[in-house]
């Protein structure tokens, strides 16, 4: 990877956290059953625990949701219909006026003044990518609808309709339909089995989709991709695998627990997305990326308890714990961990073993993500993190001697990266929070990308956006101006490179930092 | 003798005080839903506190009465019937915020209970819940009403005399006026937001 690219990575790194911001507070629900955001949101999006309560519960307050509802909703038959069953269709409701939320948000960010640095680096007369020092960023507009259909059939669907793109970059996010306390058709407590059906962010500790940060998390938007890179082929990678965490998935998933108490799990089946963008409806794969192998299915899994740690028993185990001057959530910590199973497919031009009949050669990289995280809160301060590791396999071609075209593949050197990140949180009034960040990534991937390859930079393991290992320590502080209008505010800082000449590996700028302030401003309603 | 003397002096004494009281009237617009209209306290005269314990419950996410007027001196329950937790303060009684008070957070069932010895209009707010609202008006005297969500009103067994008259309704400015009763007697107000 040139200069060039290397700064152009930099920009659409920005962009993509920039854009990939997805939270959701759900007026709908606001609507329904007259009560304010922060019933379920302590800084929209992030959930309190009765608004992880009101999730796990399909959608609904956990007990007697009817008392609550000002909005009844439509009965789609009359209840005693149940008796007739299966001579009758068993009786549901919809809600009593169309579910919907909207979300709009805008931005406004400035750069340092080294955002061009690296431009320095291009021959003499060569015009390089271009940042400008302030932008303002339109953000997205999103409509949202959820609820419950009784019969505890919970169903979410939001889309970004002012972008293209999916999840946390735009297009359709979450649309699924989810069956909830199915534990009871098994004898089990109900809360021990959901099914869910659709296209989901997968069951992140932290949900990416719906952080309330204006930033994503870094490790979870890190794909796997390699270079062939001549000057260290016995270490070059053919993996060419774009999943991230950030991405939804396709499929279906058991889950069961609570989150806000005890246990949790989930296990998904998904539709493999080598590519990172989402299928078209038929999921008929291009020439190159492969949306969907038929064959194989990823799989994804998590587990974590939670131990809250009021010393009260009876408030204990109460959804949210209540203290003498007012409510808040429990001082608990969690503990969890999960893995992602997958292959990443890719074609390529090859040749037969008879090394000149032209012929497809696919290959099946088995790759896995796996990790664990842990969340403590005391009242209003919160910490929590994620470690995360990941491995492909990296299938290499393999042209034997005297073959026009590779006739198929050999395992090279694993394709890995890891990282993970800290957050801390202090709601040190209700409508405003402190935020400070820690994110780090290293990556085999990017150092085959150039930054570390010594044709660019000799010595390029240094600590920056576009490097081998990223850091990134980010302050933030969010306002409530009204519970469903916000106001952040973040400052991104980076440690300091230096930018090297690429032929003599003569530093020519730096040390320097690429440090950058993003301000949002975000409603729903 | 004697006593009957005292018993029949006694029964035309109380038949004439019943007889020279009156009733308060009238209708309260400009504002929409409950009044509360009370006769403001009457110098030289107290008035023991009733026994009886209104109950303002939570139920629904709602303050429920949405308005309750009390005696001064009254203790009020608090109910929780929702099956989440709820919280009840109230910063200040009448802007007064020296009179401030959080009386915790319960669950389901349970109840807490508040003497108010103070006059003055109480905004009952749940901390968990911010978009529920509830008022207390403690009223000196035991003359007062509850109008009907039209504003009319009806204080009886007011004793014959001179008095200020006051309404009050959520996010109106207090009005009061003089009134003079004697037997039937009407006052309307006309408040602004």
């Amino acid at each position: 990877m040139g200069t060039r690219n290397r700064v152009s990575l930099l920009f659409v790194f920005t962009l993509t956290i920039l854009l990939n911001r997805s939270g959701y507070a759900i007026p709908a629900f606001s609507r329904q059953y007259g009560t304010s955001c922060s019933t379920c949101h302590l800084d929209f999006p992030k959930l309190n625990d009765f608004g992880k309560a009101f999730k796990d519960a399909g959608f609904k307050f956990p007990k007697d949701d009817e008392t609550f509802i000002k909005i009844p909703p439509v009965m789609l038959g009359a209840p005693a219909q149940k008796e007739l069953w299966p001579h009758s269709i068993w009786p549901g409701t919809i809600p009593g006026i169309p579910p919907i939320g909207l979300r709009f948000n805008t931005f406004f960010q400035v750069y340092g003044n080294n955002r061009n640095s690296f431009n320095a680096q291009l021959p003499p007369g060569t015009p390089g990518p271009f940042i400008p020092r302030t932008d303002f960023q339109p953000g997205l507009f999103s409509i949202f609808t959820a609820g419950n259909f009784g019969s505890d059939i919970a169903f979410w669907v939001d889309d970004d309709i002012s972008v293209g793109g999916a999840n946390g970059n735009g297009g359709l996010g979450d649309g699924y339909l989810k069956f909830v306390q199915l534990g009871r058709l098994f004898k089990l407590p109900e809360y021990a089995l959901a099914l869910r059906v659709g296209q989901f962010e997968l069951d992140l500790p932290f949900s990416q989709a719906r952080t309330w940060n204006l930033s994503g998390w870094d490790i979870f938007d890190e794909a796997n991709v390699g270079a062939m890179n001549s000057l260290v082929p016995q270490v070059s990678q053919n993996t060419n695998n774009v999943f991230a965490f950030s991405s939804p998935g396709q499929g279906v998933e058991i889950s069961g627990g609570r989150t806000y108490r005890g246990y949790h799990y989930s296990l998904a089946a998904i539709n493999q997305n080598t590519s990172g963008t989402t299928a078209p409806g038929s999921n008929v794969s291009p020439a190159v990326g492969i949306f969907s192998d038929s064959n194989f299915k990823d799989l994804y899994g998590r587990f974590s308890y939670r131990f809250n740690l009021e010393r009260n028993p009876a408030v204990r185990k109460e959804i949210m714990a209540a203290g003498p001057t007012g409510p808040h959530d429990h001082t608990f910590i969690s503990l969890g961990t999960f893995y992602f199973y997958g292959r990443s497919v890719q074609r390529t031009s090859g040749v037969l073993t008879d090394g000149t009949t032209p012929n497809v050669i696919t290959a099946r990289e088995p790759f896995y993500r796996v990790g664990g995280d842990f969340n403590f809160n005391y009242r209003t301060f919160n910490v929590f993190g994620v470690a995360m590791y990941g491995h492909d396999k990296n299938l290499l071609p393999f042209t034997p001697l005297g073959a026009a075209a590779p006739t198929g593949f050999i395992s090279g050197v694993p394709a890995h990266f890891s990282g993970g990140f800290i957050e801390a949180d202090y709601l040190a009034l209700p409508w405003l929070m402190a935020i400070m960040r820690w994110d780090r990534v290293q990556s085999t991937a990017d150092f085959l990308n150039g930054v570390g390859s010594p044709q660019d930079s000799p010595n390029a393991n240094f600590f920056s956006p576009a490097s081998t290992t990223r850091n990134r320590f980010t302050p933030g502080i969010q306002f409530l101006i009204h519970a469903n209008i916000k106001t952040s505010f973040e400052y991104q800082i980076r440690p300091q490179q230096i930018v090297y000449d690429t032929k003599t590996g003569i530093p020519i700028a730096g040390p320097l930092r690429t440090n950058q302030a993003v301000a949002g401003l975000e409603w729903v309603y | 003798m004697k006593r009957n003397f005292v018993v029949l002096l006694a029964t035309v004494l109380v038949a004439s005080l019943v007889a020279s009281a009156g009733t308060i009237t009238g209708k309260v617009s400009g504002v929409s839903g409950e009044s509360v209209v009370y006769v403001n306290a009457i110098q030289g005269k107290t008035f023991p506190a009733p026994s009886e314990r209104p109950v303002m419950d939570q139920k629904g996410l709602m303050f429920q009465p949405h308005v309750l007027a009390v005696q001064q001196g009254t203790t009020v329950d608090f109910l929780n019937s929702d099956k989440v937790a709820h919280n009840v303060f109230w910063t200040s009684i009448s802007g007064n915020k020296k009179l401030g008070h959080n009386l915790g957070t319960w669950p389901q069932g349970e109840k807490r209970s508040f003497k108010f010895d103070n006059p003055g209009s109480v905004a009952l707010l749940c901390n968990v819940h911010p978009e529920m609202a509830g008022y207390i008006i403690v009223v000196p005297t035991p003359y007062y009403a509850t109008s009907d969500k039209s504003g009319n009103y009806k204080i009886d067994n007011v004793p014959d005399g001179s008095y200020t008259l006051t309404a009050w309704h959520e996010g109106a400015k207090p009005q009061s006026k003089p009134v003079t009763v004697s037997g039937d007697t009407k006052a309307d107000f006309s408040l602004s937001k």
